[in-house]
């Protein structure tokens, strides 16, 4: 299977005012109706990716990372680190049925690993 | 970035031999006005230059005072490892004291224990009396650490082990969790610490 970038995440310290600055910029639409009330951004292009916010704590800084698509999280992140990767979250099953995992590259930038249900 | 204005004067006295071979370092300490043996050192990097032995030596290899002040600042900048070393103790230290402090963390581990738990972080707000954010970065921070698992089952697992869970018993044990995942990011803080200096 093919790994291809599925989704974008911001991690914001506000992610109130985050969305509200990329709506207002990019007339993209925000919905948090869901189990963890997470930001779910909808472009409106059926091109590029769509994306998400999550908060961040008052002492992190804000950044974006990208999810990618894999077939099995658990091998994922096990061949991760085993190229050099460390673990923030380990695999986990989220509302819906989705895994996800969240590692640090060999360079300390943060990613996902994400099996869509 | 610190030793940048080192390099520029081994530049410089390279720069010289190449033109001159019998130029000497002794010939370049008395172009500088400097003392040989202090240059040798801080040219091995083994002794640090003065704010104004830069200002003086920039000047004489023709350096404007701006640039001087660039090197004097470069010389005052924390080293990278010095730099890294603060950020994740900083880091640390901060998660350390959100998961002392901050009561959704142990209300949500509570929460998850009562009948009729609902695996979402919207109605564990509502319980905690957080928002929605407060309550999802408190999810984020109990996954980490290792003392929250969310089950392929869509059931979420309070993993601490804690019988009972009371709020004094989660606090020590959310701190070993985050003194453990500091030291394997090899940053010693609290009970390690104290061991150090034993």
């Amino acid at each position: 299977m093919n790994s291809p970038v599925m989704q974008f995440q911001m991690i914001s310290k506000n992610p109130e005012e985050t969305a509200k600055f990329y709506c207002d910029l990019f007339g993209w639409t925000v919905n948090a109706d869901n189990p963890l009330g997470y930001r779910e951004i909808s472009t409106g292009s059926p091109e590029g990716i769509q994306g998400g916010i999550w908060p961040a704590p008052p002492q992190s800084p804000n950044f974006v990372q990208l999810f990618m698509a894999v077939a099995d999280a658990k091998a994922a992140v096990e061949k991760a680190q085993g190229l050099g990767a460390v673990v923030l979250i380990p695999p986990t099953t989220l509302p819906g049925g989705d895994e996800m995992a969240v590692l640090h590259d060999p360079q300390g930038m943060p990613f996902a690993v994400w099996r869509r249900n | 970035m610190q030793g940048a204005f080192r390099e520029k004067l081994q530049a410089e006295y390279e720069s010289r031999r190449a033109k001159n071979s019998k130029y000497s370092l002794r010939a370049f300490a008395a172009f500088l006005g400097a003392d040989h043996s202090s240059l040798a050192q801080i040219l091995r990097g083994s002794r640090p230059i003065p704010a104004a032995r830069i200002r003086a030596w920039a000047r004489k290899m023709g350096f404007g005072s701006e640039e001087a002040a660039v090197y004097i600042a470069a010389e005052h900048v924390a080293s990278k490892a010095v730099s890294q070393r603060t950020q994740h103790l900083h880091h640390w230290t901060a998660e350390a004291l959100a998961v002392m402090n901050e009561p959704a963390h142990f209300e949500f581990l509570r929460l998850t224990r009562e009948p009729g738990f609902r695996a979402d972080t919207r109605w564990v707000a509502e319980r905690a009396h957080s928002s929605v954010d407060q309550v999802n970065i408190a999810l984020t921070r109990l996954l980490r650490l290792g003392l929250l698992e969310m089950r392929e089952d869509g059931t979420w697992r309070d993993i601490t082990a804690l019988e009972p869970l009371t709020e004094e018993a989660f606090r020590k044990v959310a701190l070993e969790s985050v003194r453990q995942a500091a030291a394997a990011k090899g940053v010693k803080f609290g009970k390690s610490e104290r061991k150090q200096k034993a």
